[in-house]
């Protein structure tokens, strides 16, 4: 049994995705970041932080501009994105290229055909462009039904005491659990369509006759080219223009966010000025037993004001008949 | 024309130079040692970790340098000189946010490094002193995040301390004095910033430079321990030296480091909340993403009261480290492959699920309290 036919398609296309993604990952961040400083992309929060982390691999390339439409999201703005997906491309192309032919001599002992990285790149876009936006939406439906799911659990009388740092790990842990079984359900399922593309290159391929210190050699040239100097050269010169160009672009000042894509703005309570607060409390103190003062005032005249009248009425009713109810009257009309 | 042949054979300057240090100094036996280390069955993307990290580290030292030519450590200027930084000195904001990032890149690194050494098996004999002075250098890189994060003195930092300090303060025997001593106060300060100040820029980064030699020295002394796979004609087949194919991985994966903080310090600049003050306001206190676990964890009704408190935010982490770093001791079986380990597989997935679960239950939490 050959290791092409020992090698299961997962494992297959979960090694040739891993390295390929991890060879182009570098050289597609340093553009991004490029763009970045440039002020030509302007992302949305998380999805466009999950674009930054994956950087349109070559399963994502097309993928995500259709879930983009699909599902009416906003990736952000600026021409940066669009030129970072077609600079995405030639990359993950070479990466992909040098990856499958390194593997095809090293492990699977075979001659890797010609254009194995252009023609393995094509279908696996396809595949990613077709494939994901499936798994999105299960994966999506599966979480949402997961947490309301648990949510509902919670609201019966039964659980309804359970206090709220338990319910929600519990809670997580529920809809987590059954969302990442889904997810990695689907990825095996999509990994195992990839494996088997990637198998089905090696159908037509030679065996390699090389000895293994010349396979080694060969695929080792595949990814350093022969004149060392030259490709250091090459390297250094292009991270010296890269690094002034990101220093000529980079913002002096903390760049805004752009319109499209402000953040939540996180504001605490203004801060708590003892000497203010005192200051303001002794005028309000100040201030309020001067009114108090004068409501006193305004009752002692009043009552002042209230005796005199009773008196005086009073001595002119002496002289009438006497009324029992009279003190009683000029009482209730005290404030 | 042809050239003499004397000319041919005539050293340039710079070969000059390299000889005249080299008679001096070693340089080509010092470059012999370093670079021509054995790697048993070839390099690895998994070995990268450790270059990384020191990569990190350099990189927080200059950004930390070039921070403290503005930044004052008092009370009444540290949020000031912060906003100055951020919004007046040429290119600060980036140089903050720059290391704020560069201090969650190194805890992430120092989680993946560690994870990659106990999965590997690598801290079996000979290596169980690597492994101890790595769980110290662990500790110090979760001392640098704490004690920085109150150096810019908004309310996130001062709130993020207090409840620091508070845990600390449960650890029996020492807890009291610790907490004394590091808030030099009843209430956050002056002295305590000071303190704060003076463990993370000097105390720290002589320990970590310290401990960083050390772990190095004897990892060079034992020697990598190689994969967990295969037999020793194999391993023996594969074999390469640390250059050049060890120094590219690691090349290209401080790379990908460096440029993937810098784009977080473009994604999430650093933004200060209101100053400092004793008054949490409607700000709901809480510590750096890394401890947030714990934070949750204490949440829990079985930790609640003083006792709950001291289980959950002493007794069961030091319990962990402590584990830790008997862990060579106990597991004393020659076996590495990490398949044919199964308690230290179960057990590496159940406390990073735990972890996992509650940090984002943390997360969670915020809109409750919200």
């Amino acid at each position: 049994m050959t290791d092409q036919e020992s090698t299961s398609p997962v494992k297959l296309a979960l090694k040739l995705l891993w390295f390929t993604f991890w060879t182009g990952f570098p050289i597609k961040l340093a553009f991004a970041l490029l763009f970045l400083a440039m002020g030509i992309i302007n992302f949305e929060a998380r999805i466009g932080l999950g674009f930054l982390m994956v950087l349109a691999s070559p399963v994502t390339v097309f993928a995500l501009p259709i879930l983009m439409i699909g599902l009416d999201s906003h990736i952000g703005e600026g021409v940066g994105i669009g030129l970072l997906f077609l600079l995405c491309i030639p990359i993950d192309i070479w990466a992909y290229g040098v990856v499958a032919r390194t593997y095809f001599l090293d492990r699977l002992r075979l001659e890797p055909p010609d254009g194995i990285g252009l023609s393995l790149w094509i279908k696996t876009a396809i595949i990613g462009a077709l494939y994901l936006p499936i798994l999105w939406l299960v994966v999506g439906f599966t979480t949402e039904t997961g947490i309301s799911a648990a949510h509902s659990l919670f609201e019966t009388e039964m659980l309804k005491w359970v206090p709220i740092a338990e319910r929600i790990g519990i809670q997580l842990t529920l809809w987590g659990a059954i969302s990442t079984a889904v997810l990695l359900i689907m990825l095996l399922i999509g990994l195992s369509i990839i494996g088997r593309v990637i198998r089905g290159a090696t159908i037509g391929a030679q065996p390699a006759q090389d000895s293994y210190q010349r396979r080694v050699m060969r695929w080792d040239l595949m990814r350093v080219p022969a004149d060392q100097g030259l490709m250091l050269t090459a390297f250094a010169g292009t991270g010296v223009v890269l690094s002034l160009l990101f220093w000529s672009a980079l913002p002096v000042t903390t760049p805004h966010p752009h319109e499209c894509c402000k953040k939540p703005e996180v504001k605490a309570q203004p801060p708590y000025k003892p000497i203010d607060a005192l200051n303001k409390d002794e005028k309000l103190i100040v201030q309020l037993t001067a009114q108090l003062e004068a409501l006193e005032k305004k009752k002692a005249e009043e009552e002042a004001q209230g005796k005199n009248k009773a008196k005086g009425k009073a001595g002119k009713e002496a002289a009438k008949v006497p009324d029992a109810k009279a003190p009683a009257q000029s009482e209730a009309k005290k404030p | 024309m042809q050239q003499p042949s004397s000319t041919s054979t005539q050293p340039t300057a710079l070969e000059k130079v390299i000889a005249f240090v080299d008679e001096r100094v070693g340089l080509k036996t010092l470059q012999a040692k370093m670079l021509n280390e054995p790697v048993p069955g070839g390099s690895r993307w998994a070995y990268i970790f450790g270059s990384i990290l020191l990569f990190i580290f350099i990189m927080q030292a200059v950004t930390g340098i070039l921070l403290m030519f503005y930044y004052v450590p008092t009370a009444d200027h540290a949020y000031a000189s912060t906003q100055y930084i951020i919004h007046d000195v040429d290119y600060g904001w980036f140089l903050l946010s720059y290391h704020f990032w560069g201090s969650t890149a190194m805890v992430v690194c120092v989680f993946a490094h560690m994870s990659q050494v106990f999965l590997w098996g690598a801290y079996k004999k000979p290596r169980e002193l690597i492994w101890l002075v790595g769980l110290a250098l662990f500790g110090l890189v979760m001392g640098f995040g704490f004690t920085g994060y109150l150096l810019p003195w908004d309310q996130r930092a001062y709130w993020a301390t207090t409840v620091g300090v508070e845990i600390m303060d449960k650890t029996p025997v020492v807890g009291d004095f610790m907490a004394r001593f590091l808030k030099g106060g009843p209430t956050p300060g002056q002295m305590t910033l000071s303190r704060f100040f003076v463990i993370h820029v000097m105390i720290l980064p002589a320990a970590l430079m310290g401990l960083a030699g050390l772990h190095i020295f004897l990892f060079r002394k034992a020697g990598p321990a190689g994969p967990f796979r295969g037999s020793v004609e194999e391993l023996k087949v594969k074999s390469d030296y640390f250059f050049p194919r060890q120094v590219w991985k690691d090349i290209v994966g401080m790379v990908t480091v460096f440029l993937s903080i810098c784009a977080l310090a473009f994604w999430e600049p650093v933004v200060l909340l209101e100053e400092a003050t004793p008054d949490p306001g409607d700000y709901h206190p809480e510590p750096e993403w890394y401890f947030l676990f714990l934070f949750q964890m204490l949440r829990l009704k079985i930790f609640a009261g003083e006792f709950g408190q001291f289980l959950g935010a002493v007794a069961l982490p030091g319990a962990f480290m402590a584990l830790l770093a008997a862990l060579p001791f106990i597991d004393r079986d020659p076996e590495r492959n990490i398949f044919k380990r199964p308690i230290a597989l179960i057990g590496w997935i159940v406390v990073m699920a735990t972890i996992l679960i509650f940090t984002v239950s943390a997360i969670i939490n915020r809109e409750f309290l919200d």
